[in-house]
């Protein structure tokens, strides 16, 4: 989505001053990237939706004292990517036997999770999304903020408030780890 | 790289952007601009505590997640004490001291050391249940009448204005008492401790649960009308017109009619189901339920009943467990009692709007944990 620097403090001026227009601007221009990272960290649809939303109502809840000198998305993108690795965390520790869903979600939330011989087909997204899936959800989250939401390693280490050298180990491993499965 | 993640198909995304979009428009609506952020949050927020709630495991000491948002448990802004219900009538709250009635304009009144409690049809009294006792009591707390029995759990009260019935169980069995004490019988044994519910427009037609079952009997002569299995069961009621029975379980929610069949399967188990913990009908035969998973509970209401519950619209959703869920007397909110916050919720039905919490209300109610709502009656 092409957006300048401006237009978003444009929209979060408006926001705050009540515009819902703007809020809307913001959250159109915002949401698919939110909801995807949290989706490729996570691995499961409805918490994708239940982490990228709440962020959003976070940010609500926060607007008027949100500086708008800062910009948005960083802001953002760093709420939805730590609770995403906390959920994949948490839920690697319970151990889940069975999959919840509720009523009105008409689609699995495990659908990642592919026949072999299609993972291993080459250049498919799916495939790759699998073989996300299969890493430590810190490297998840390290390759997320690298490869689809273009921080780079320096402003990662800001994000998650990790050493550099943290960011870059995770990150090698991580890619290293998904050549190897692809 | 990029591209390939772009590309990416994630189930359901369209429809999640919209959900997503129609929650924040509705909290950004909601929402009051001032300076004096601070006021509004909650002191019961903060890491210790959110560590304690969500699971040690979520989040490592010193990571902190927010610069400058903590979720809180619980609504914001909730109101320090229970000033006045939203909709008015009045409302039956259980908590462990015993039972209470609320009114309107938020005044209380102890009934005594009651364990439960629920409503006469039309208001006028209430039959409450202590461990030992069953109870016909005026709105004010004075009895009507008493029968001592064992192990008495979950009394309900049914009938016309002139001929009423009380269901209640003791021990393993159900009973059946007339609405002025007298006539006590058993009317089934093996009942498991599932509340009883009297079909509307008919004062003699219960529904309960005995071995695995659901039986809708006539309460006076003991004939079954049908039964059906539901292993499990921990909840069936009769929808307000007595043409629905509504059948809950941790993995099913079902609605059968009046002669048994079914109309609605609503959760779709194949996949396996979040757990149901409660559900209601409302005065105008919607339904709301509450699923819990991972940790959260979600409120939902399906205003329209279609058969793969694709009406069913999220109103509500936080940390930990809801305990009760209650329609008021006009069908417009939905009083849902949250222990983990020490809340009482009330989130309006049509999903849009301002959700109105209390706080404290165990002290409030007398107790070291938050109360139940036992019934919301008659505006």
């Amino acid at each position: 989505m092409a957006r300048s620097g401006r237009d978003e403090r444009a929209w979060v001026r408006g926001a705050q001053a009540g515009s819902a227009s703007d809020l809307e601007a913001l959250f159109r221009a915002y949401w698919p990237r939110a909801f995807r990272a949290a989706y490729l960290v996570a691995h499961d649809a409805a918490a994708a939706e239940d982490i990228a939303q709440e962020a959003f109502l976070a940010a609500i809840r926060s607007l008027d004292r949100f500086d708008r000198r800062r910009p948005f998305g960083p802001w953002l993108h760093r709420i939805v990517v730590n609770r995403a690795i906390d959920w994949a965390r948490a839920r690697q520790l319970r151990a889940e036997t069975s999959l919840p869903d509720l009523p009105g979600r008409t689609e699995p939330s495990n659908s990642l999770l592919l026949a072999p011989d299609h993972a291993a087909a080459g250049g498919n997204p799916q495939a790759l999304a699998a073989a996300i899936s299969r890493l430590p959800p810190e490297q998840r989250g390290v390759i997320v903020l690298r490869h689809l939401l273009d921080y780079t390693p320096g402003e990662i280490a800001d994000l998650l408030e990790l050493p550099r050298g943290t960011v870059n180990s995770r990150l090698r491993r991580g890619l290293d780890a998904l050549k190897d499965e692809l | 790289m990029k591209r390939e993640l772009e590309r990416i198909e994630i189930p359901g995304e369209h429809e999640a952007r919209e959900r997503a979009w129609s929650l924040v428009r509705a909290a950004y609506a909601e929402r009051e601009p001032t300076p004096q952020r601070a006021s509004f949050v909650r002191p019961l927020l903060v890491a210790a505590a959110l560590a304690a709630l969500v699971a040690a495991a979520l989040s490592p000491p010193g990571r902190a997640v927010l610069e400058d948002v903590r979720e809180a448990i619980g609504v914001d802004r909730a109101e320090p004490a229970l000033f006045a219900l939203p909709a008015g009538g009045r409302m039956l709250v259980v908590s462990s001291v015993g039972a209470w009635t609320v009114a309107a304009d938020g005044s209380t009144r102890l009934l005594g050391p009651y364990r439960d409690a629920s409503w006469s049809p039309f208001g006028r009294f209430i039959v409450a249940s202590t461990q030992l006792q069953v109870a016909a009591l005026e709105p004010d707390g004075d009895k009507r009448w008493t029968l001592a029995r064992r192990d008495v759990r979950s009394p309900r009260w049914g009938g016309s204005r002139t001929d009423t019935r009380i269901a209640y169980l003791s021990g393993g069995e159900l009973h059946v008492v007339g609405g002025d004490g007298r006539g006590d019988r058993v009317l089934a044994r093996s009942a498991a401790p599932v509340a009883p519910s009297w079909r509307p427009a008919t004062f003699h037609v219960l529904a309960y649960v005995a071995n695995g079952r659901v039986v809708a009997a006539d309460a006076v002569s003991g004939r079954r009308f049908w039964t059906r299995r539901a292993p499990g069961a921990t909840h069936v009621e009769w929808s307000p017109d007595g043409e629905l029975l509504l059948m809950q379980g941790p993995a099913f929610l079902r609605v059968y009619d009046r002669s048994g069949r079914l109309r609605y399967d609503l959760l779709d188990t194949r996949r396996g189901a979040a757990t149901v913990t409660a559900a209601a009908f409302s005065p105008q035969n919607g339904i709301a339920f509450v699923q819990r998973t991972r940790g959260r509970s979600f409120l939902w209401t399906i205003p329209r009943l279609r058969p793969d519950a694709s009406a069913a619209r999220q109103v509500f959703s936080g940390p930990g467990t809801f305990r009760s869920v209650t329609w008021s007397p006009d069908s417009r909110w939905l009083a849902v009692a949250w222990p983990n916050a020490n809340q009482l919720v009330f989130v309006p039905a049509s999903g849009r709007g301002r959700v109105k919490a209390v706080g404290n209300v165990a002290e409030q109610f007398g107790s070291g944990s938050a109360p139940r709502v036992a019934g919301w009656c008659c505006s």
